[in-house]
């Protein structure tokens, strides 16, 4: 077995787009302000009126005819790599890519439908956009990146499993380079499969409040370059923060609502700090999957409770950015690295009341931390629990 | 793996779900009897009907698996019943709640016949009155939940997609997680349907072989295909393993240069999926047997994962199947006859439509 303690894993680069800002620096300064930037969807008709966080603007450059899951992909990706210094440079290494999505990965364009079902066309237009959309694959493709190439479809996991997946080829020597996240766009399907689940909240979302009345849906990308600290080193830069473990379970209990009990949450979070060869004690805060679901808090607050104790610094940044689906995963590991970098968390935004029945509260206003580690929750549809330990150098 | 530290795994037990039947046995049985025509799949939008490998409904309706899956639909059914064979296959016993266990999967393209009864749902019945049972299903990971909870399997779960090489890189990941000890053994497989509307995509898009003699040695630049569907699974694991069927020795999806060590066979997923089939005429062919099985499965994305599994049949039975379509303009060296033979070494290659190729081989 691969002997993981001589296999550290640096995070080179950042990026991210959502309704929080169109870039990391947006989206800390919306942070910090306590800005939430929601309102009934405007990107296609529909009857819900639920408040959705859609991202304001993707530039044009981004635009190359594809999916705006594509897009969003695609604008996070330049920024992760401009930061990571490595943008057009990568033609002696192996880059690999790996995505999370749920949107990208269907041909789910009700317009394309209807046409077919009224007259048996079809209009090859939506066709060609999803044949040649494959996240990783143009993502590769656009950026000149060279190396194996995933797309992850675990629901809402799908980011955070991602970037599980490129830890897994830079331990094993598959690629030397990962770009890893994910992404996806607000579509009529999500919005009304969420709704017919009866779990779409008509006001803002509250994670962990008392009188939370379940999700509110974004959109973005978050995406992470990740190399293999030997190569990295080789180009004469130190690490600043590392991707240190990852730890993924199956609840094996229901399709859409998590295990009772958490163990399955539990078992993830406990895979990835053992990975990062930590204790819970050394965790100075924890981002949250914190959806505002009745199930969803009262069942992590629970699991953080049990693995980390009361005091835990905690806190969700969906009230910031709505559940962006197979983006949460990548988004929050982009927030987690960089409140590391900039020794601080925001309020969780939306939480007022304590639930007794969850026992704890997330962070209320602006928190200082210290500590190196960090760690990032997500659970998913299907009963996927995913958890990723972030540190900062010493 | 190319250039990595991977150095291959066991091939501990195998399931299948393909036209021909369900099971290792049915795949043997298809193999050795050769070509049999597809049905046609009838479709009111085509005017007309193009044959399509699909797997007959009795062989889903398998009450003592599937038992408590009332609601899974065809595709999670496939997935189910490949997958528990595989473990059924293996003989490993695998405690409840275990996480032992891992769980990839791959499919190019999903649930898409649930994706599209959602939609019929938000054209019938409006963008509020859904059904969310279809929601639920229509995410491509159901197939997975399924999978962990009828093994009640705890451990790492992941589903892939991507249309050329997703069971590529999903044996990739699986050697990862096996060689990081997140788990012990994993089962890795793909999952692929048809639906009328893929059927109808692909007579737009493709050349289809109106006779479903999908002919693998062409390597035309405008190739025919004929659509087709199932499920095939693998417990991999670094362990021994009492009978295994063979080694994956390694996979790769870039930087495939021909392999040091040449294979004794070369099967060919050139099934008119992705485009121009040119790119295998430049595989060097001396010395090598030439085979391809899809017209016993159908075109389909996940191919490769049917041509390991009929390569693993190969490998422990010491036996070469005949290829079920024999034309051969290009004279290979084709596997004509089902006969004994002396195999060491068998290299599945695949070209996507870039003209990129992807390789598993397998090792006795």
């Amino acid at each position: 077995m691969l002997d993981l303690n001589l296999m550290n894993v640096a995070i080179t680069g950042l990026g991210a787009i959502s309704a929080a800002g169109g870039n990391l620096s947006e989206t800390l300064e919306t942070f910090g302000l306590g800005k939430r930037n929601a309102a009934p969807v405007s990107l296609f008709p529909t009857s819900l009126k639920h408040p959705s966080f859609e991202v304001q603007k993707i530039p044009e450059e981004w635009n190359r005819g594809g999916s705006r899951t594509l897009q969003l992909a695609l604008c996070a990706t330049n920024e992760a790599l401009e930061d990571a210094g490595i943008k057009g440079d990568v033609s002696s290494l192996r880059v690999g890519v790996c995505f999370g999505t749920t949107a990208a990965s269907q041909l789910n364009d009700v317009d394309f439908y209807r046409a077919y079902r009224e007259t048996g066309t079809l209009r090859m237009d939506s066709v060609d956009r999803f044949l040649k959309g494959n996240l990783a694959e143009v993502v590769a493709h656009t950026f000149d990146l060279h190396g194996p190439a995933a797309v992850v479809v675990n629901a809402c996991t799908s980011g955070a499993d991602a970037i599980g997946m490129a830890l897994s080829w830079l331990r094993n020597d598959v690629c030397d380079v990962a770009v890893a996240g994910g992404s996806d766009e607000l579509n009529l399907i999500a919005l009304s499969g969420f709704a017919s689940l009866g779990i779409l909240s008509e006001s803002l979302c509250a994670p962990y409040d008392r009188n939370r009345k379940g999700l509110n849906l974004g959109e973005g990308a978050g995406v992470l370059v990740l190399e293999s600290e030997a190569v990295y080193s080789a180009r004469g830069a130190k690490p600043k923060r590392y991707l240190m473990g990852y730890g993924s379970s199956s609840d094996a209990y229901h399709l859409t609502a998590p295990r009772p009990d958490g163990t399955g949450l539990e078992s993830a979070l406990r895979t990835a700090l053992n990975e990062a060869n930590i204790k819970p004690d050394d965790v100075s805060f924890v981002n949250a999957h914190g959806t505002a679901t009745l199930d969803n808090d009262k069942i992590e607050g629970a699991v953080f409770t049990k693995v980390f104790g009361k005091g835990t610094k905690f806190l969700s940044t969906k009230g910031f950015t709505g559940h962006t689906l197979g983006a949460a995963g990548g988004l929050e590991a982009v927030f987690t690295t960089a409140a590391l970098d900039v020794g601080w968390i925001p309020a969780s935004a939306g939480f007022n009341c304590q639930d007794e029945e969850i026992g704890i509260s997330p962070v209320s206003e602006r928190t200082p931390i210290a500590g190196r580690y960090a760690v990032s929750t997500s659970l998913a549809f299907g009963g996927n629990n995913s958890a990723l330990v972030i540190a900062s150098a010493e | 793996m190319m250039s990595s530290q991977l150095k291959g795994m066991n091939i501990a037990g195998m399931g299948v779900v393909f036209t021909g039947g369900r099971g290792l046995a049915s795949l043997d049985t298809s193999l050795r009897q050769g070509f049999a025509p597809p049905q046609m799949s009838k479709s009111t939008a085509l005017k007309g009907s193009i044959p399509a490998y699909r797997v007959p409904e009795h062989i889903l309706k398998d009450k003592s698996v599937l038992k408590g899956f009332r609601r899974a639909d065809r595709f999670c059914r496939m997935a189910v019943l490949a997958a528990w064979d595989a473990v059924q296959d293996s003989g490993v016993i695998f405690e409840a709640g275990s996480s032992s266990l891992g769980i990839i999967m791959a499919s190019a393209l999903g649930p898409h016949s649930t994706t599209f009864g959602f939609l019929d749902n938000v054209i019938d019945y409006g963008d509020n009155n859904v059904s969310p049972k279809l929601f639920s299903h229509s995410v491509h990971n159901t197939a997975t939940f399924y999978i962990a909870k009828v093994l009640d399997s705890r451990g790492p779960c992941t589903t892939l997609t991507q249309f050329a090489f997703s069971f590529h890189e999903a044996l990739i990941a699986a050697e990862a997680w096996l060689a990081e000890g997140r788990c012990d053994y994993v089962l890795v497989g793909g999952v692929d349907e048809t639906h009328t509307v893929m059927e109808h995509i692909s007579a737009q898009k493709l050349r289809i072989a109106n006779d479903g003699r999908i002919r693998q040695f062409d390597f035309s630049e405008t190739p025919i295909a004929a659509p087709g569907e199932g499920a095939v699974f693998f417990l991999v694991t670094r362990q021994p393993t009492d009978k295994p069927h063979c080694r994956f020795a390694s996979a790769s999806t870039f930087d495939t240069k021909e392999i040091a060590k040449r294979p004794d066979i070369r099967m060919v997923d050139a099934d008119g999926m992705a485009g121009s089939e040119s790119p295998y005429r430049g595989l060097d062919w001396r010395d090598v047997y030439a085979a391809g099985y899809s017209p016993i499965f159908g075109s389909t994305m996940i191919g490769t994962g049917f041509h390991c599994a009929a390569a693993a049949l190969m490998l422990k039975g010491q036996l070469r199947y005949a290829c079920p379509i024999k034309d051969n303009p290009h004279g290979l060296r084709l596997c004509e006859r089902t006969e004994p033979a002396s195999i060491e070494r068998i290299e599945c290659v695949r070209f996507n439509c870039l003209g990129k190729k992807a390789s598993v081989v397998l090792t006795r």
